[in-house]
């Protein structure tokens, strides 16, 4: 059979060829049969262009392969043509030889694979040594662990008359040979046909560790550099992968295997090698020392391996490691030895518990003194290593009660240590299911309810010190709390509702905030708490929260006082701030929302100069509150706050403008995790709502500038930039999928805020940047193209690249830096490779070739940029502009 | 490359090569940008700007950047970095004053030593010509360069060395397309 052309026939008779050669005796046929399948090989099949019957050529090459591999019969044809066919320069047709190959070593019998199994090994260990590319080495190494696999089953017993071990005896050889100088290039190899062959079974593992491991250790013993130990060291570190593949993890479920794990002979050996390594070289040695952490952190998770007390010398060294030594470079090794101590305690954690835990925490101290901060990497050690459930409740139980003696002292030294406390527990617990933790009741207890207390206590001055009135404790505390209430069940949440205000303090001890005169600036922090066990409540609360009786009109408008207040701690201020947006947003029913609304427009329509800043603040926290929710009046609401900007009052203005990036900008309180509503189309809504209102303000003050120079624009001169500044906001917390369909007319804008110059315009220039930088990276250079603002845009970059500008304007070296990603995105961003490959773009001249001289030559001043961030940007943009902008478009294919 | 001349190189780990330690923070510090106290804001930042105090502060070219620059070019042999290979090393890179009797002049020559793999390698032009031509590209126009191999450790070291430091030849190399797509290729790698 060879003329047979036609896809769909081809398929049929693979099918049927199958078929005839796994039923049929066909020993007198072999031949035939072979070839006429054989002819096919390789398969060079390519669709036609609108391929009606969905053939791929894939499909017809496993078609092919399954005849193949259907007999053994076949071996003596199929096998050495195969191999033969490795000889093709065409790396796809041996990539389909390869394939092949496997399928056969897998479907044949293991008499027959046994026959071939070094002739293919003399074939493949060419692929794999010299690798040409990366995709055949590794089908390499498949189909010699297929091997490995098919001629260990039914083995039970380890002899050296085994067909797997004659199979692997020249293979350990080359290794061995290889492994000679193991830290050349050949020895990578090496280590991975071993891990191939010693992961196939735990008898093929057993035969290869007992011919390799001893002559890895001679040359241990005698290597003159610690580069050859620590290649031996991650030789020795393969071999153990493949034993954790083949004997298992402690954790591992499921029987043991039949044969005892070969390694145990070198136990001893393994454990002085590797613990001297790590802790007998140089400190300086640090990448040595972390490949011997590695190797030793594997045999410790290996199962049934180590005893405990020699997984706990491990761990004291890690201990060790962490606690006494001196931090080196980049602190690698105390990397890697967090994570060697959480790894562990996955498995035996009482061995954390025991050894690890006493040894960090006697280290903590009683107070912070200001003499030493030590004790947050030891916090942080811990943390990262406590989020297995025992762990977790000793280290609350240790760490609370540090914090209970710390509260109840006269002299408690600096905050920072309470706060990392609380940061600590708050790093495990975000880490860690709360919703399900058994113990979340006594957590609840503690730290909810008895911290709050606590708090009470210190603002009516009760408290032995002031730890829980400080501002940055109460941040921290109420994220805690945030956290608890969340995972908290109704019941609990609708106690905390209605301790809000409160904090569980008894009614005579303590005045809630809201409605309470004469407040003291210790009082009113208190409301930074309050706000965060508010955040965590659900929704259903509404009607057990204090003071929203009949609605609640008066509690808001008692917030939106104390939020005008300029003299307010900025702390506490941002608190009440964030208290009004949640109730608004979260709480309040529809039917009320007029409440929230009528107290806007009375904000907004008071009369300017009265506007504070804190006024301004208020006003877009509340706008924030609405639009996400997309109230009713969302689209009267943007239009007023657009208003403020062209008031005549600078200062006004431009306190308005930066408001624009708190209207959609992410908050940790008033967020979806903490249940606020927020609509999904809200923030396109404020985007095409504002956007072609900017733009058209901005042409009037052009125009107007340019009709009557002087008088006007005296006036009006603040009005654009602060236009520009809203809009900066606005992008900097969007997406740019949203972007796009404005983008004509929303390029000139962004080219216009470039433009500008001061030292007070380098937060809108940047962000100005990270927009362009994303439109580019996503849509490539065509999109400007069509806008057709290249020109410009390049420019623009360029100006923004000097250090020393004619016009005076000040570049900050992030805007430089940030103008040469431009630069560098441009010139790598000309094709956008998510294009249709059939919508092939006519070959056109890229549009920035008429820029190429004149960015090439303007960089190498860049160069010389004081700065090494600038320069390492400029010379990466330079060098896309040199390589990728040419005159002819790129071949394809 | 019709044949690999040296198909087994000694390899140096990428972790072990020189770099530049970002922060010059004293031991024992904690580095609160990573680690577990990084998540939360402290709330006294969340109305300052950050401070950008070291603008001001030069940090001019040195040995490191230059290292930096040609450590990531690619062995035309191997798929293995100048760097991972040894080739190019920190401690063979120098930056001079071009002219030392001139103080005020901004001139600076950067020597770079090359050392090929192997004694006889007929490569070491091509690698010597994609480090000149890497830093041609990457450094400002007030640099000289100097790249030679190292003395002693190739057979016809100082015939290279005339190569390299002739600057029409230097000049015609770059016209070759053949050449200049081994150089192109070298450079793909870096970033």
């Amino acid at each position: 059979m060879t003329g047979e052309k036609d896809p769909r026939n081809l398929m049929v008779v693979f099918s049927i060829l199958k078929v005839v050669m796994m039923e049929w005796d066909i020993s007198h046929y072999v031949e035939l049969l072979f070839d006429s399948v054989y002819n096919y090989f390789p398969i060079t099949f390519r669709p036609p262009p609108n391929d009606p019957y969905g053939i791929t050529a894939q499909d017809l090459k496993d078609r092919l392969q399954d005849c193949l591999s259907s007999t053994s019969q076949l071996a003596p044809h199929t096998i050495p043509a195969l191999l033969d066919k490795l000889d093709s320069t065409s790396p796809n047709v041996k990539k389909d030889a390869l394939n092949a190959l496997i399928a056969c070593v897998h479907s044949y019998n293991p008499d027959t694979v046994s026959r071939y199994s070094i002739t293919i090994w003399d074939v493949l260990k060419f692929e794999i040594l010299n690798a040409q590319e990366e995709f055949l080495s590794e089908s390499s190494l498949e189909a010699l662990h297929g091997i490995g696999q098919r001629l260990s089953e039914g083995v039970t017993e380890i002899s050296q008359d085994l067909p797997l071990a004659q199979y692997l005896r020249p293979i350990t050889k080359e290794c061995n040979e290889q492994l000679q100088e193991p830290q050349q290039k050949q020895a990578k190899p090496a280590q991975q046909i071993l891990s191939a062959l010693s992961s196939s079974s735990p008898v093929a593992f057993t035969l290869i560790v007992q011919t390799v491991v001893a002559p890895i250790f001679t040359i241990y013993q005698e290597a003159d550099g610690i580069v050859k130990q620590r290649a031996l060291l991650e030789t020795l570190s393969v071999l153990f992968e493949s034993a954790i593949k083949v004997f298992g993890q402690w954790t591992t479920r499921g029987s043991e295997a039949s044969i005892e794990n070969p390694l145990l002979e070198f136990k001893d050996q393994f454990s002085d090698v590797f613990g001297q390594a790590l802790m007998g070289s140089a400190k300086e040695e640090v990448s040595f020392r972390v490949s011997a952490l590695k190797g030793f952190l594997r045999l410790s998770t290996l199962r049934d391996f180590f005893q405990d007390n020699e997984v706990g010398l491990f761990v004291q060294y890690l201990d060790e490691i962490l606690l006494k030594e001196e931090s080196v470079g980049r602190d690698d090794l105390k990397k890697e030895a967090i994570t060697a101590l959480a790894e562990i305690s996955k498995y035996k954690p009482r061995l954390i518990m025991d050894i690890t835990f006493p040894a960090f925490v006697a280290t903590l101290p009683d107070e912070d003194d200001d003499t030493n901060t030590t004790y947050l990497s030891t916090l942080d050690t811990l943390a990262k290593i406590s989020v297995e459930r025992d762990i977790f409740e000793t280290l609350f139980r240790r760490l609370f009660s540090k914090l209970s003696v710390l509260l109840q002292k006269e002299q408690p030294g600096s905050v920072a240590y309470p706060r990392a406390i609380l940061m600590t527990l708050l790093y495990v617990m975000d880490q860690r299911q709360m919703e399900s933790d058994p113990n979340l009741d006594l957590y609840f207890d503690k730290i909810v309810v008895g911290l709050s207390r606590n708090v009470a206590e210190a603002a009516s001055g009760n408290a032995k010190n002031q730890i829980l009135a400080d501002p940055s404790i109460l941040d921290t505390l109420g994220r805690l709390c945030n956290l608890l209430v969340r995972s908290s069940s109704a019941q609990k949440q609708q106690q905390v509702a209605e301790n809000v205000y409160s904090l569980f303090a008894a009614p005579a001890d303590f005045l809630p905030v809201p409605f309470s005169q004469n407040t003291t600036a210790d009082h009113e922090r208190t409301i930074i708490l309050s706000t965060y066990l508010l955040a965590g409540l659900s929704k259903d609360c509404s009607h057990n929260l204090p003071y929203t009786l009949p609605n609640m009109s008066d509690l808001l408008s008692d917030l939106v006082r104390r939020s005008l207040s300029e003299s307010t701690e900025p702390a506490t201020s941002l608190a009440f701030l964030r208290h009004l947006a949640l109730l608004t947003n979260k709480f309040l029913s529809k039917q009320d929302l007029n409440i929230a609304e009528k107290l806007f427009d009375t904000l907004v329509s008071q009369e300017p100069q009265s506007l504070s800043p804190a006024a301004i603040r208020t006003i877009f926290w509340l706008a924030k509150s609405l639009v996400l929710r997309i109230a009713p009046t969302t689209t009267h609401i943007l239009t007023s706050l657009l208003g403020l900007l062209s008031l005549p009052n600078q200062q006004t203005s431009i306190s308005a403008a930066r408001g624009f990036a708190i209207l959609l900008g992410d908050d940790d309180v008033v967020s979806v995790v903490n249940g606020a509503q927020v609509r999904l189309l809200a923030k396109q809504r404020v985007f095409t709502t504002v956007i072609p209102l900017i733009s058209s303000r901005i042409r009037d003050v052009n125009v107007a500038g340019n009709d009557d120079a002087s008088q006007v624009a005296k006036t009006s001169d603040h009005i654009k930039p602060a236009h520009l500044t809203a809009l900066a906001g606005i992008l900097s917390t969007i997406s740019t999928a949203l972007v796009m369909p404005e983008l004509p007319t929303l390029l000139p804008l962004l080219l216009q805020s470039l433009d500008l110059q001061t030292a007070d315009s380098v937060a809108v220039r940047a962000a100005t940047l990270d927009t362009l930088a994303v439109i580019i990276r996503d849509n490539g250079v065509a999109v400007i193209d069509q806008c057709g603002h290249v020109h410009s845009l390049v420019m623009r970059l360029l100006k923004t690249t000097e250090i020393k500008t004619v016009s005076g304007a000040v570049n900050t070296p992030r805007l430089r830096v940030d103008a040469l990603k431009c630069l560098y995105l441009l010139a790598t961003k000309q094709i956008v490779s998510e294009a249709a490959p059939n919508a092939r773009a006519p070959a056109s001249i890229s549009p920035l070739l008429a820029e190429k001289t004149h960015v090439l030559r303007s960089l190498r001043y860049v160069l010389d940029d004081p700065k090494r961030d600038v320069r390492k940007a400029a010379v990466d943009a330079s060098s896309a502009w040199l390589r990728g902008v040419d005159d002819a478009p790129e071949e394809e294919d | 490359m019709a044949e690999v001349q040296n198909s087994n190189p000694t390899i140096l780990n990428v972790a072990d090569l020189p770099t530049r330690s970002r922060s010059t923070k004293k031991s024992g510090d904690y580095d609160y940008t990573s680690g577990i106290f990084a998540a939360v804001p402290n709330p006294a930042d969340f109305l300052s700007s950050d401070s950008e105090d070291d603008d001001l502060l030069e940090e001019p070219i040195d040995e490191q950047e230059i290292f930096d620059l040609i450590k990531l070019i690619s062995d035309p042999e191997h798929p293995l970095s100048l760097g991972e290979l040894a080739v190019v090393s920190l401690p063979d890179i120098s930056i001079k004053p071009t002219l030392p009797n001139v103080p005020s002049s901004p001139l600076q020559t950067v020597t770079v030593l090359i050392t090929p793999t192997i004694t006889h390698c007929s490569l070491a032009t091509v690698i010597g010509l994609g480090v000149r031509v890497r830093l041609e590209q990457s450094l400002p126009p007030r640099f000289r360069m100097d790249v030679r191999i190292k003395e002693g450790t190739h057979s016809t070291g100082d015939e290279v060395n005339k190569q390299l430091g002739d600057k029409e030849r230097v000049a015609a190399a770059l016209e070759n397309g053949a050449l200049m797509q081994v150089i192109a290729k070298m450079m793909e790698t870096c970033r």
